[in-house]
């Protein structure tokens, strides 16, 4: 899966923040900790249309999630 | 004619709703002030929804209902039961006429519902309906915290990877865990616990697991439920890429209640042309 990676800082800058009415940035990290941020083809004109515009010319990478934790542990 | 014998007054395309159920209207409402809009059919089978719940005994047995109609973020993140725990939206999430779906790496809901604080324990109920078949360890709504050595969960995923419905209420204790089998993960899921000793999970019409050992956890989640994830302590995650076109929270369900229910959520979507 694609996304937009971020910096530490950048992540920061957006992490809960909202878009748009009822739609927050959640920001997750990869197996290696690096920050990513997903956005929707439905989302996009919603995104330019905000404060938060620059995040669409972040640099993308393949996503390859965390192993999934046990949740018994 | 359905929509004849409950009433609808009256509506238009382009204009908002209006129907005859108040608890209907007042939704219809909160959509459109959110910024929202729904369709003249969405609207008649969120009434007739209500309606049929109301004459079922079902109404006042929620807490939250999330009916996935709109087709925007504004429209589904309300709350049909009450004007409170009005949803947000993180991360990747589409939506459709046909309800909304994660990308099941970020995308989920809030609903800001505490069980801890809006149930009672030994009186729950969760529940989800899915349009799309997948399995994998992620969940379909819940919370956790990680207070007590057996932890209040209060959660599903209804197929996992080893092909079974897991469900949580309220404890992963080997003897609390309400394992099913299930391979087709499109339908109408309710896990219901009415007492200690009664916790069952219903697929569809049918009721598919019972456990009947004494809850032995002493409250529900101090964390608020997640739709499409799970709220781990405090920390989403467990993204689901499933498809949703129904969610409710709110007390426990009896085996008639849960029949009555599979019936008046089928013949929503089935309005809707989204059923499975």
């Amino acid at each position: 899966m694609i996304g937009y990676i971020l910096t530490k800082q950048e992540q920061r800058k957006i992490q809960g923040k909202e878009f748009a009415p009822f739609e927050r940035f959640n920001c997750v990290q990869d197996i290696n900790d690096v920050w990513f941020n997903f956005v929707t083809e439905q989302q996009i004109p919603l995104v330019k249309a905000s404060q938060y515009a620059w995040v669409l010319d972040l640099p993308q990478g393949e996503y390859v999630p965390k192993p999934t934790p046990n949740p018994f542990l | 004619m359905i929509l004849a014998s409950h009433g609808i007054i009256g509506s238009s395309i382009g204009q908002k709703p209006i129907v005859s159920d108040s608890d209907a209207q007042a939704f219809i409402d909160r959509v459109y002030t959110a910024g929202g809009t729904l369709s003249t059919i969405e609207a008649d089978a969120v009434n007739d929804l209500v309606i049929d719940m109301k004459a079922d005994g079902i109404w006042t047995k929620m807490k939250a209902i999330y009916p996935m109609v709109g087709a925007s973020s504004a429209a589904c993140a309300q709350n049909l039961k009450s004007s409170s725990f009005t949803g947000t939206f993180n991360g990747g999430v589409t939506y459709s006429s046909l309800g909304v779906t994660g990308n099941g790496t970020s995308g989920y809901m809030d609903t800001q519902l505490i069980p801890d604080n809006e149930l009672t324990l030994n009186d729950t109920h969760l529940c989800a309906y899915i349009r799309d078949n997948s399995q994998g360890n992620f969940y379909d709504l819940g919370t956790n915290d990680n207070a007590t050595t057996f932890r209040p969960l209060f959660k599903f995923n209804v197929r996992t990877n080893s092909n079974n419905w897991e469900s949580l209420q309220y404890s992963f204790d080997s003897s609390q865990i309400l394992n099913t089998p299930n391979t087709d993960s499109r339908g109408f899921y309710l896990a219901s616990r009415i007492s200690s000793t009664s916790f069952k999970n219903y697929k569809n019409n049918s009721l598919v697991g019972t456990r009947t050992n004494a809850n032995n956890q002493s409250r529900i989640s101090k964390w608020s439920v997640n739709l499409m994830a799970s709220n781990n302590n405090g920390t989403t995650g467990e993204f689901s890429p499933r498809q949703y076109a129904y969610f409710s929270i709110g007390d426990g369900l009896t085996d008639t209640e849960a029949s009555n229910y599979y019936t008046a959520v089928q013949t929503f979507n089935t309005t809707l042309n989204r059923e499975v």
